[in-house]
């Protein structure tokens, strides 16, 4: 009980993919402009990472190691493109301005590292909780930086109109660097600052 | 571990099991939804056209049966750019001029343009509105040429007289946003309807300029610059002279003007 | 006088003292009137009059002239516009100017001098009253003492902005630079990009509609006026675009620009004064320079039929834009360039070459010089280090010599 608990929320702060081990960072500067676009491609990713644990690890006493990659490439690009089918089906606007970030979850280190690393030697239930878990760590910090660069960038958030723009006659001039990566890059820094002053741990000993 | 589990045997079965398991999967999934994105992106472009047209708004957002139902006085036609003629015969449903341009038996190139178009395809679907006489009301034309970054993609709608604009719209484009990521921007986009795209002579003489200018009726045809995004505005204006140039839609609207002249003349 | 009444109220903030946390405020007021008390005197140290309080002040010394350019010609440009038909600005600016009973002629030295500073000066108070609060904040929580360098940076910081810049905009962006190009690197001496620059890249590609167009004269446009800066014009139409104008204008500075770039010979004189001083590295300068130099033979060379910009000359390129002001103010900063002499040429130089790749290739970007030392900044310690290297390999090969 106290392991599942711990697979599932550690990655949320303590381990996070994004923050601690710097991996996904280039779907996370892209997808990100919008909350709409960050939640959906959060949501994506929960799921190929939940789901491609599970399946890694249920194959786990049966993949040849000499093939072991191979494998867990091949089950992860399946999920992905079953992802971007459905999200072409059912959400199409979101999925074209997703583009081809959806199917480059495939190239996403947090799914192949999570499948190499934790699937392969736990059970399946366990599996499923930790890609699960470093999904949502991913995805808690694509909604954080969407929500300050849609804020700041375009004065909405999740569409809706929360800051008057100067165009349309209110106060707000919206922040250009909020909407180009670089933003992303300065939001994603200052998140981990302040995450490792919460948690000094974090902080790398400096090289001697 | 047992000597089978390594073996090559048991690898190749293991890697053929997992393969067409996930083959099936993944093709699966893709014929079941195929009609379901085919529809979603027809109904998309069905959108940006009637965007184009003015008939929906900007920031309107309407159900699929809406969109049905205000695009039924629409038809796609295709045309053949060769010979400005239209080509009934050929098919339009899930016809893609952006990708027939990759091919060479559906496309040619076309001679350096400052709309940096390389290649057009040898048909293009425009889509005609025609009021209660079976008279061309409305005609919405593709366009697409570069920006700053970008290719920029949209649509021109132009009036019964085959001159005056009325919308323009752009749906995929890369400029930076706040500065040539303006093309999309509603404000941008009030300023067209009334602009006329033709001179008397007959050439192509609508552009972006720099600056401010006049409203349709006095200054028909110039349109405000995009502020600080130069090239993004010369973008627009190249890809307007090409579209509507000799190497575009030219001879389909002159093709057309004769048609009309020739029904006002019965 | 002074001094006693620090002296007086030295106990209070040292250790135990009831004003201990403030030690930092009170040191920098201190060090600031005076030489530290604290002074190295054993044999094995360097002595030397200089710190980095002395260093910081020739600094605005050298500064001075291009300060009173910026001033006098944010004045000169409006009142050349509203000769030209424009209205001036419906801000307090003009209202001052009204009310001071001042003329808006060009030719008015004083009427000028005043209108120009009603724009700089804001601008300048608001940097250093921003700049300072985090610097305040920043030394209190980290405990160290207040130091200097931002009385440069926020003197640099206005000099590199247009004069019609709302001021909510300069409050962010030297936040901005001082936070992230600075603080977050662990203060003064550790960052590895030049804060001001940092705080006018961070306001480029924030506010870009604000940062192109009709800022750089303070006044209204006037038809056939564009407002532009020469840059811009380069950009667009090349040599044709300076034509109209004289060289001898654009070096001197009587051209639009942000307030305190447009005169190269402001920043010549500067560069001398910090050189003979031995602060700014002449061979940073001169690096920059021999860059531009070949970069732009390079593409005149070339050639280019569809953008004009290829054909400016080197000559052109040094008195365009930010040219002058990046190579005497910005590219010799001590702390974000190359550290060996070797290094600082080839710092130098690169900064030269990307300055006129960006200005001429990159179609968004007219102006290079802010990102060609912001990318060189990052690629520093890398010269160094393959300096360093070589340096060592070369001393090992000659001790291995039999």
């Amino acid at each position: 009980m106290s392991k599942a608990h711990d697979v599932l929320v550690d990655p949320l702060f303590n381990t996070n993919p994004i923050a601690l081990q710097v991996l996904g960072i280039c779907s996370a500067l892209a997808v990100t402009t919008r909350m709409q676009t960050a939640v959906v491609m959060a949501v994506a990713v929960i799921f190929v990472t939940g789901s491609s644990n599970f399946f890694v690890s249920l194959l786990r006493n049966r993949i040849p190691s000499n093939v072991r990659i191979i494998v867990q490439l091949t089950v992860i690009a399946s999920l992905v493109i079953v992802v971007d089918q459905v999200l072409k089906a059912y959400l199409f606007d979101v999925s074209r301005q997703l583009s081809v970030f959806v199917g480059l979850i495939i190239t996403n280190c947090i799914v192949m590292g999570r499948a190499e690393a934790f699937a392969m030697q736990n059970p399946p239930g366990l599996s499923f909780l930790d890609g699960v878990g470093n999904g949502f760590g991913y995805g808690l910090i694509l909604l954080g930086v969407g929500a300050f660069r849609e804020v700041l960038g375009a004065g909405s958030f999740f569409g809706w109109p929360v800051l008057a723009l100067v165009a349309d006659g209110g106060w707000y001039t919206p922040n250009g660097l909020m909407v180009l990566a670089p933003g992303a890059f300065f939001l994603i820094g200052l998140f981990i600052w302040a995450l490792r002053t919460w948690k000094p741990s974090q902080v790398e000993a400096p090289e001697a | 571990m047992s000597a089978s589990r390594s073996g090559a045997r048991y690898t190749l079965l293991f890697s053929a099991i997992v393969c067409v398991v996930c083959a099936v999967l993944v093709s699966s999934a893709a014929v079941v939804l195929r009609d379901r994105q085919d529809s979603n992106s027809e109904l998309d472009r069905r959108r940006n056209v009637l965007r184009a047209a003015g008939v929906l708004g900007e920031d309107e957002t309407v159900s699929a049966e809406e969109v049905e139902r205000r695009f039924a006085s629409f038809t796609a036609v295709a045309v053949d750019l060769r010979t400005g003629e239209e080509d009934p015969s050929f098919d339009v449903s899930g016809y893609d001029a952006r990708r027939a341009v990759a091919s060479p038996d559906l496309s040619r190139a076309v001679e350096p343009n400052p709309a940096q178009v390389t290649r057009v395809a040898h048909h293009a679907v425009v889509y005609k509105q025609l009021d209660a006489d079976g008279r061309l009301s409305l005609l919405v034309l593709p366009i697409e040429g570069k920006g700053l970054w970008s290719t920029m993609y949209g649509f021109l709608a132009l009036g019964a007289d085959l001159n005056t604009v009325r919308g323009l719209t752009f749906y995929q484009h890369g400029e930076t946003p706040g500065l040539g990521g303006e093309v999309d921007s509603a404000r941008w986009k009030a300023l067209w309807p009334g602009r006329e795209v033709f001179d008397d002579e007959g050439d192509v003489a609508i552009q972006v300029i720099r600056g401010s200018a006049g409203p349709p009726e006095q200054d028909p045809h110039r349109v405000d610059g995009l502020s600080g995004a130069t090239l993004t505005s010369r973008g627009v204006s190249a890809m307007l002279r090409f579209w509507l140039g000799p190497q575009g839609f030219g001879p389909y609207l002159d093709q057309l003007r004769k048609e009309v002249r020739g029904e006002q003349g019965a | 006088m002074l001094r006693r009444l620090l002296d007086g109220v030295a106990p209070r903030f040292h250790k135990g003292g009831s004003l201990e946390r403030f030690y930092p405020l009170y040191e920098a007021v201190d060090t600031f009137l005076y030489t530290p008390g604290m002074v190295t005197e054993g044999p094995s140290h360097v002595r030397d009059a200089i710190d980095l309080k002395r260093i910081m002040s020739l600094v605005v010394v050298s500064l001075l002239g291009t300060v009173a350019m910026a001033i006098y010609n944010t004045g000169l440009q409006a009142h050349r516009a509203i000769e030209a038909g424009a209205a001036p600005r419906d801000t307090w600016q003009t209202q001052a100017m009204e009310w001071l009973g001042l003329s808006f002629a060009s030719g008015d030295l004083v009427a000028c001098l005043v209108h120009g500073a009603l724009y700089f000066v804001p601008v300048l108070l608001t940097t250093y009253t921003v700049g300072g609060l985090w610097e305040g904040l920043f030394a209190q929580v980290r405990r160290h003492e207040l130091n200097e360098g931002f009385l440069v940076t926020g003197l640099l910081i206005p000099l590199t902005l247009p004069a019609g810049i709302p001021l909510w905009q300069v409050a962010l962006g030297t936040s901005f630079g001082v936070v992230i190009g600075k603080e977050i690197f662990g203060g003064t001496g550790m960052n590895i990009l030049n804060p001001a620059l940092t705080a006018r890249a961070f306001l480029f590609f924030a506010y870009p509609a604000e940062m192109s167009g009709n800022i750089w004269v303070a006044a209204g446009v006037a038809d056939g006026v564009t407002g532009a800066t020469l840059l811009a014009g380069a950009s667009e139409q090349g040599m044709a675009a300076l034509a109209d104008v004289s060289w001898w204008d654009a070096f001197l500075g009587f051209v639009p620009g942000s307030m305190g770039e447009t005169s190269a010979l402001a920043c010549l004189l500067g560069a001398v004064l910090l050189v003979v001083t031995g602060i700014g590295s002449w061979r940073v300068m001169l690096g920059v320079a021999i860059g531009t130099v070949a970069a732009a033979a390079l593409l005149n060379g070339v050639g280019s039929v569809t953008n004009p910009y290829f054909a400016v000359p080197f000559w052109w390129h040094m008195v365009l834009g930010g040219w002058a002001f990046g190579t005497v103010y910005m590219a010799t900063d001590p702390v974000t360039a190359a550290q060996t002499d070797t290094g600082r040429w080839v710092f130098g130089a690169l900064v030269g070459v990307l300055t006129v790749l960006i200005r001429v290739i990159n179609p968004a970007y007219p102006e290079g010089m802010m990102l060609a030392i912001l990318f060189m900044n990052v690629f520093a310690p890398t010269i160094d280090f393959f300096v360093v290297r070589a340096n060592v390999e070369r001393r090992r090969r000659r001790v291995s010599l039999p």
